[in-house]
């Protein structure tokens, strides 16, 4: 930024002494002022809350009534809580559920879409964007219903082949599942659209001249496209990773009865959901912040770790 | 959260009730409305409100309500509570009893409804209800809309098709007790292979713990939720109705619940006044096959709402006039005419021919005055808590996690103690 800025000052004609001081003030903070619309928004909206949490994260915090200091009260409850490491494990579970398949699907969708010869390539690829660009009340709604114990679509097919209705909702494994999906369905077609650009930047004559060496499909995919789309799939894997570790409203959507803890036994209850029924649903706001402090702890733990993968990545290509 | 949303309804219902009848309202004088003639109202969505305020303007010209309807009544209490701890609150707002406690416990809040003149109208009203909303220094913040009473409605051509009485006194003496209840459902099993009761979480165990003396705090306010033997009890009764085989599993509330309803997926509900008229709109197709008859064990409550008006409410007077117009006993007790769903909370109306000699025809024409009455005759009040609620919840929790097959029946108990001592902390 410094040198972009001298430069034309020492090519123009240089004016009065007093003058260059003030504007070289002037030109140096212009950047800053330049970008302080959005670090003030931020700081209003995003960086006091976020101090704010930590502060109310100390107290034994009655949103309508006292706020009694406890120092790290709050923190020691939550290793303490089972419901808490159970929505831990909840959102890595559900995050991985919904990530691993995506990404993957994505992956192949993006080939696929990729191929020269493919017709209608803008209508198929348009089409990806539809579940995107759905709300997510209604795709919770209606995968809720499809996944339904007794009128559910899915169990209906089942029924079809014999087989007795699963009570999805009802069990971890299944509520888990049906998350994933609606998230999955949600994210793969933004996902396919990312990695469809990046294999388009990639030059059609590494794929001839692989094809005169006699690489096959598989071998192309496998050699040229995935490592060129590396730094795009690290990407998508941290975005993924910060989303999925805030998923919110598909489990609080999937269930009318018992919707805060998204089951009688927290079967699907994700961290953000826990906050959200301890700070909202039981007044208890001190706990609930300290809930939030300790998501944004293993967000940036997660985050970190990304780091150090992608920048491993980086010199191997 | 079910019992929120459906009594909120209920409430917002009463309420809307009871303003289309604020001008038979005779039982209180009016206070003069001071120097705002408008007033905000926060209400529950799915209860007309919009209906009785509107009748409520057209028979007092000149006064403006604006209504809100916020949310189900969960939600309602919870933009409450953000309000109150520092945004623009309503100057009339409507609170489901589960949610009341905790407002209770911080009166400064609210304005004391003794300033408008509330202890000479609080003899209008049930003791045991009106003392929810009466904190221990005596400060008054709400004034109560109804209650739920208790009842069971039961579909009689199912009945029929099992062999079972279909009149409602008869079906009334097949359950004394709740033991009785669950033999009554294994025969009712037996003869058609279907379930008898929607299921065991609510029907039965929220049902028999509201029964009794001491629920969840004995009467000095201590929590006694694990060793009160009603507690126990009921949640024994619920197992033992979850074993007996004879339950929907389908969770109050929940689209299933709604959608068996209809279909006559079971044939038995614990039905306080407040679900009438969601039963109606739920299942509108079996209008003539249900009826009510008494619940084991005879007497208890279920449910209710309250009115209060936050302390920095703009127009408080407008609102109290409100509220002595709509929730007199003759206000009440008319509302209940209309809605039929919406039982009276003062019981100079009890004794009163339009209430005994009311007759809701969805439900075979019972007499539900006189059935709801009698329910709360009988009542013993408990000491509701702060915790209530979410102790109520795990318990509950607890029950359905049974009923839908993933719980050990034999450790339902112990998790449900472990569940409320992590959730409330004693």
């Amino acid at each position: 930024m410094t040198t972009t800025l001298s430069t034309p000052r020492a090519a123009g004609a240089p004016p009065a002494a007093t003058t260059r001081v003030r504007q070289g003030i002037g030109e140096r903070l212009a950047p800053y002022a330049y970008i302080a619309p959005f670090f003030l928004i931020f700081a209003v909206f995003g960086l006091v809350p976020l101090l704010f949490t930590f502060y109310v994260a100390l107290f034994d915090w009655n949103p309508i009534g006292e706020h009694i200091f406890i120092g790290l009260d709050n923190f020691t409850r939550l290793l303490d809580d089972a419901r808490f490491w159970n929505a831990a494990w909840n959102t890595i579970s559900i995050w991985l559920l919904s990530t691993v398949p995506q990404l993957l699907l994505a992956l192949g969708l993006a080939h696929l879409l990729n191929h020269a010869r493919l017709r209608f390539a803008v209508f198929f690829r348009m089409s990806m964007l539809v579940p995107y660009i759905t709300s997510v009340a209604a795709t919770a709604i209606v995968f809720a219903q499809m996944f339904d114990r007794d009128y559910g679509l899915l169990n209906w097919l089942l029924g079809l082949v014999g087989v007795e209705p699963i009570d999805f909702k009802q069990s971890v494994w299944g509520s888990h599942l049906l998350i994933a999906v609606m998230v999955t369905w949600r994210w793969f077609g933004y996902t396919t659209l990312l990695y469809l650009a990046s294999l388009q930047a990639i030059p059609r004559s590494l794929y001839e001249a692989a094809a005169v060496d006699g690489a096959g499909g598989w071998k192309q995919f496998r050699h040229i496209s995935i490592p060129s789309l590396r730094p795009v799939i690290v990407f998508t894997i941290v975005t993924s990773t910060i989303g999925g570790l805030q998923i919110f409203t598909e489990p609080l959507l999937i269930s009318r009865v018992a919707a805060q803890t998204c089951g009688a036994v927290r079967q699907c209850q994700t961290l953000t959901l826990f906050l959200y029924e301890q700070g909202f649903g039981q007044f208890q706001f001190g706990y609930g912040a300290a809930i939030g402090v300790a998501l944004f702890v293993l967000i940036i733990a997660f985050a970190a770790l990304n780091y150090v993968l992608s920048t491993r990545v980086r010199p191997e290509r | 959260m079910k019992f929120r949303i459906a009594t909120s309804a209920l409430l917002a219902t009463a309420l809307a009730l009871s303003a289309a009848a604020c001008g038979g309202g005779g039982g209180t004088a009016a206070q003069p409305s001071g120097d705002g003639k408008s007033f905000e109202f926060w209400s529950f969505t799915g209860i007309n409100q919009k209906e009785s305020v509107d009748k409520y303007q057209k028979q007092n010209p000149g006064v403006q309500v604006k209504l809100t309807e916020v949310g189900g009544s969960t939600e309602t209490a919870q933009a409450l509570t953000t309000a109150l701890a520092g945004g623009k609150v309503p100057d009339l707002v409507l609170i489901q009893g589960d949610d009341l406690p905790k407002f209770v416990q911080q009166p400064q809040n609210f304005h004391d409804l003794r300033q408008f003149g509330a202890d000479k109208i609080k003899g209008d009203y049930l003791d045991w209800v009106i003392s929810q909303s009466t904190t221990k220094g005596g400060e008054i913040i709400g004034i109560p809309t109804d209650v739920g009473g208790m009842a069971v409605a039961y579909r009689t051509d199912l009945f029929k098709e099992a062999g079972l009485p279909t009149d409602r006194e008869e079906v009334g003496k097949l359950w004394p007790t709740w033991d009785a209840f669950i033999e009554t459902g294994k025969k009712y099993t037996a003869a058609t292979g279907k379930a008898f009761v929607d299921n065991a979480a609510t029907s039965v165990f929220y049902q028999a713990v509201n029964q009794g003396p001491m629920k969840y705090y004995d009467p000095s306010g201590n929590v006694v939720y694990s060793t009160s033997p009603q507690v126990k009890t009921a949640f024994d009764l619920a197992i033992k109705t979850v074993q007996a085989g004879i339950t929907a599993k389908q969770s109050s509330f929940s689209d299933g619940w709604s959608a068996g309803m209809g279909k006559g997926q079971y044939a038995v509900i614990s039905a306080p006044a407040w679900l009438l008229s969601q039963m109606e709109r739920n299942a509108p197709d079996t209008k003539g096959k249900w009826d009510i008859a008494a619940i084991p064990g005879g007497a208890g409550n279920w449910g209710g709402s309250y009115l209060a008006i936050p302390k920095r409410a703009k127009n408080p007077k407008a609102a109290w006039d409100y509220i002595t117009k709509t929730q007199s006993p003759q206000a009440q007790l008319q509302h209940f005419v209309d809605t039929g769903s919406t039982m009276p909370t003062t019981p100079s109306v009890y004794k009163d021919p339009k209430l005994t000699g009311l007759k809701n025809e969805f439900f075979s024409g019972a007499p539900t005055g006189v059935i709801y009455t009698n329910s709360l005759t009988g009542l013993k009040p408990f000491l509701v808590g702060p915790d209530s609620a979410v102790i109520g919840q795990e318990f509950l929790n607890a029950i359905t996690n049974v009923e839908q097959g993933k719980g050990d029946a034999a450790k339902a108990w112990d998790a449900a103690l472990a569940n409320i001592k992590t959730a409330i902390g004693k």
